[in-house]
């Protein structure tokens, strides 16, 4: 079922508006779980053994899975469907936005200026050149993307995008929606229990979800959160607050965030790079070996790439690059994560992946037993929203 | 029913979104037929819904006041009661979907065929 936002930025969405979005959950819920069942079933006995009768060899890669399949008429439901739910993800939560907006912009305010809970810093640039991958696309079909603007002050992106996520997550990601993150770092903890870091980036943060959970890790640390979107910084800053967490959110650019040479201990981004293309990531990367400190860590939560996957895991995967105006995520998946990492400047040797079981569905146990094993076996559960979702991470130390 | 009187936002929010649309079906007007269904499909939902809660409202309290089904929160039980039932429900508004999957699990070979179609 949906978790609904709880902090102060708390939208009053109407008795039949949350109806609509827990049909739009249950909605996911049957296409991600029922028709992509179904969609594996005609794949395993129709579309393969029709593949490997014409070819006398099983498909090589996604494209060719994806080839055979588009002419399915299953396949063309499950699209279609898939398509129209993820729009209504988000249609199912801008009325309240919408009907709220003056207040809602009022209250991040608000929150902002008090020091009473937490004393975190918001940076917004008003001269801000917003990059055309951004400002040119409605990323996952979500009206206004991360950075539309209609009034001063204006945070209902960034109010769109979180209640939106409480929509789209099926109660996955738990109630503040931050389940990748949670997993992601506690599984890195466990891992190295004796690295202290002081400073911590978080690129690409949006509604700070991301951003707050390295707080827990490592209440000690400076915390810094980096957008392109305004709407999304001020929000992320004012969640924080409301909160009562003490995280700074600047409106920056990753590919010169500007920070100084050598200043962070970890340097994380969590489904980020997917949404940007390939030669942005580059320079994304090269600046954030600038960033950190020798012994320090990059960490990137992000979907696995296609050289770890089945074909068809492949093609099920990459279905949002072609149909979900998410353009630069199936390159991504195509370049080899160790590789760039090299380009960047790191030791190719310092390169590691895991896969944290996903903390809100497995529990803790099960993620300390996989962080003590450490084994990084990928399966059709990685990056695959649904039940029993496991999540890929990988990251490269500096020396 | 509680009429919750419509205003007009005084900062309008985009809904559509913008540039080229994904397009599956190769008949003309398949897409959009489909897209109906579904929002059809979620405007049911809504009713049965709203209708559970009245219920819910209606056996705990014996009598339906609009203000108490607009701030009614189910249990936990209720919830799970609910949600089981839209799983169901959504199976059966998509059951075509499912029966081809399932036509092809089930070996058919010696059905008898049906007279040449004239």
């Amino acid at each position: 079922m949906t978790e609904n936002v709880t902090h102060d930025l708390k939208v009053d969405h109407t008795r039949d508006e949350r109806a609509r979005q827990n049909f739009v959950s249950g909605m996911r819920n049957y296409v991600l779980n029922g028709l992509a069942a179904h969609l594996r079933t005609v794949y395993d006995n129709k579309v393969e053994p029709a593949f490997v009768k014409a070819n006398k060899r099983k498909p090589k890669d996604g494209p060719e899975v994806h080839k055979a399949m588009k002419d399915e008429t299953l396949f063309k439901y499950y699209s279609n469907l898939r398509c129209n739910t993820q729009e209504a993800v988000w249609r199912s939560v801008i009325p309240g936005v919408e009907r709220e907006i003056e207040d809602l912009n009022r209250r991040a305010q608000v929150l902002s200026q008090s020091t009473e809970n937490a004393q975190g810093t918001l940076t917004v640039d008003p001269k801000f050149d917003v990059p055309r991958y951004v400002s040119e696309l409605d990323v996952h079909l979500m009206p206004g993307n991360y950075h539309e603007e209609r009034v001063a002050g204006d945070i209902s992106q960034g109010a769109i995008y979180e209640n939106g996520l409480s929509v789209f997550a099926m109660g996955l990601l738990g109630s503040r929606m931050d389940d990748i993150t949670q997993s992601v770092s506690t599984y890195f903890q466990m891992r190295n229990p004796d690295f202290k870091p002081t400073r911590i980036l978080d690129m690409g943060c949006t509604a700070g979800h991301s951003t707050l959970p390295w707080k827990d890790r490592y209440p000690e640390a400076e915390v810094i959160g980096i957008d392109v979107g305004a709407p999304m910084v001020r929000y992320a800053h004012a969640r924080a607050q409301s909160y009562g967490v003490t995280a700074h959110f600047a409106q920056k650019d990753a590919e010169h965030a500007g920070f100084e040479d050598e200043s962070f201990d970890i340097i994380y981004s969590c489904m980020f790079l997917h949404e940007v293309p390939g030669k942005n990531i580059r320079n994304i990367l090269k600046e954030a070996h600038r960033m950190l400190k020798p012994g320090g860590v990059m960490i990137h939560y992000e979907l696995p790439p296609n050289n770890i996957m089945t074909p068809y895991d492949g093609f099920y995967l990459d279905w949002d690059a072609y149909y979900n105006k998410e353009p630069f995520y199936k390159p991504f998946r195509d370049m080899d994560p160790s590789d760039e990492c090299a380009r960047a400047g790191f030791d190719k040797k310092d390169f590691f992946y895991y896969i944290a079981p996903s903390l809100n569905f497995y529990g803790t146990d099960a993620l300390k037993k996989a962080a003590d094993e450490d084994k990084a076996q990928s399966d059709s559960n990685v990056g695959r929203f649904g039940d029993g979702v496991k999540w890929f991470t990988f990251g490269c130390w500096k020396h | 029913m509680r009429v919750v009187k419509a205003t007009k936002p005084k900062t309008k929010l985009r809904y559509s979104v913008k540039g080229k649309q994904s397009k599956f079906f190769d008949a003309q007007g398949v897409d959009e037929l489909v897209s109906i269904c579904m929002m059809l499909a979620q405007e049911l939902w809504v009713v049965k819904e709203r209708l559970a809660t009245v219920e819910c409202v209606a056996e705990k309290k014996g009598i339906v006041l609009g203000d108490e089904i607009e701030d009614h929160e189910f249990t936990p039980d209720q919830r799970a009661a609910i949600d089981d039932e839209k799983k169901a429900y959504l199976d059966r508004v998509f059951f075509t979907l499912r029966e081809q999957a399932e036509a092809l699990e089930a070996d058919t070979s010696n059905e008898p065929d049906a007279p040449a179609v004239p």
